[in-house]
């Protein structure tokens, strides 16, 4: 399709209006999406675990912080106005339950909270979260009118 | 750790004989021949996994185990939804069409196939490396592959970058397409191939 730019998993990427950002199979990673709805630029992130602390360093666009911190810089870079920044986020599920055990990390949970709070100390209102159940997302993200497309293969599929 | 030629040759090996008993398990639970592939080992960072299963959000039943014992790991069967339909039916003496999302009995169904491979794989495993291994409870999810995928990946808060599994496809007559991955934790990898001598 044109236009339309893949992020995949443990990936960011910046767009600009009329480019669609698609990352495909989100499960227990979070999505998040971010964008300046006046220059209608933007960017995604794909991220994996939440936090780069006390990991053995490797790829940074894996974790919650260092990725906003990338997909942040590069979308200012593109003259994005950091006070207009606005947040959407999915993903996050926990895709797997084994009977009569508790899952062990719910990692789909600290994703979620994660940037939650990345999000919210960088003061960028979060202003859709779309996360946790137990099934995959693939989600869609307009930078220029910062509609969120979130498709899923058996819980429907929404605009928000 | 750096994986030498030979060792991916062990590696494809393990592959093969594991593979080729949960095949055989396949093919005699449902009556019908069931052709397998030369196994493939990847070791490649997660951005690259879509290069594996193709399109990462296709619908596909997937089975997950995980591996206890002195060599831990992930074991996965995935298969189109098309195809796990033909499975459940076969197993289940029927050609009514299932919902697979819904209907309990096929998911259950569905889950023992899991069962049996992956119990068919770590049996020739423990015979061929003489470390005991042991299969958990079988989880299903039908749902996008690389949504199941990456849950996998990460379960435990998996920190490399690389993952490194042995790959299978499974075919049959008519219309099974299925894949089997088994992935060994971190340390895992060094007691398998030092069984083997490597």
């Amino acid at each position: 399709m044109n236009g339309v730019i893949t992020v995949g998993m443990a990936d960011y990427k910046t767009a600009k209006a009329p480019e669609i950002l698609l990352t495909a199979g989100l499960g227990s990673c979070i999505g998040i999406c971010i964008h300046d709805p006046v220059l209608k630029v933007g960017g995604m992130a794909h991220i994996m675990l939440p936090s780069a602390n006390g990991s053995l360093g490797g790829n940074p666009a894996k974790y919650a912080d260092t990725a906003l911190e990338l997909l942040l810089k590069e979308i200012s870079g593109m003259g994005a106005n950091k006070s207009r920044l606005k947040a959407k986020i999915a993903g996050g599920a926990q895709m797997f339950s084994f009977p009569g055990k508790p899952p062990i990390l719910k990692i789909g949970d600290r994703n979620a909270e994660a940037v939650e709070q990345e999000l919210k100390k960088r003061g960028i209102p979060l202003l859709v979260m779309d996360v946790g159940g137990s099934f995959g997302r693939t989600i869609h993200f307009d930078v220029g009118t910062g509609e969120l497309r979130i498709r899923t293969i058996n819980h429907g599929e929404k605009v928000v | 750790m750096e994986i030498t030629q030979l060792q991916l040759d062990a590696l494809r090996e393990i592959g093969n004989i594991g593979s080729g008993h949960a095949a055989t398990a396949l093919s005699i639970l449902l009556q019908r021949r069931i052709d397998m592939s030369v196994p493939e080992v990847w070791a490649v960072p997660f951005e690259e996994v879509s290069v594996i299963v193709g399109q990462l959000d296709l619908p596909q039943a997937v089975m997950y185990v995980k591996v206890e014992g002195e060599a831990p790991g992930k074991a996965v069967f995935f298969f189109s939804v098309e195809s796990a339909e033909i499975v459940v039916q076969a197993l289940l003496g029927t050609d009514v069409p299932l919902d697979l999302f819904n209907d309990e009995m096929a998911q259950s169904a569905l889950q023992e196939v899991g069962n049996i491979l992956v119990s068919s794989f770590l049996i020739a495993l423990t015979q061929f490396s003489g470390i005991p291994l042991q299969p958990s409870v079988p989880a299903l999810a039908i749902d996008m592959i690389g949504a199941s995928l990456e849950a996998i990946f990460l379960e435990e808060g998996m920190l490399d970058d690389t993952v490194l599994f042995i790959d299978t496809q499974l075919s049959g007559i008519p219309k099974i397409e299925g894949q089997f991955i088994f992935l060994p934790d971190k340390g895992s990898l060094k007691k398998l191939l030092g069984a083997m001598g490597l």
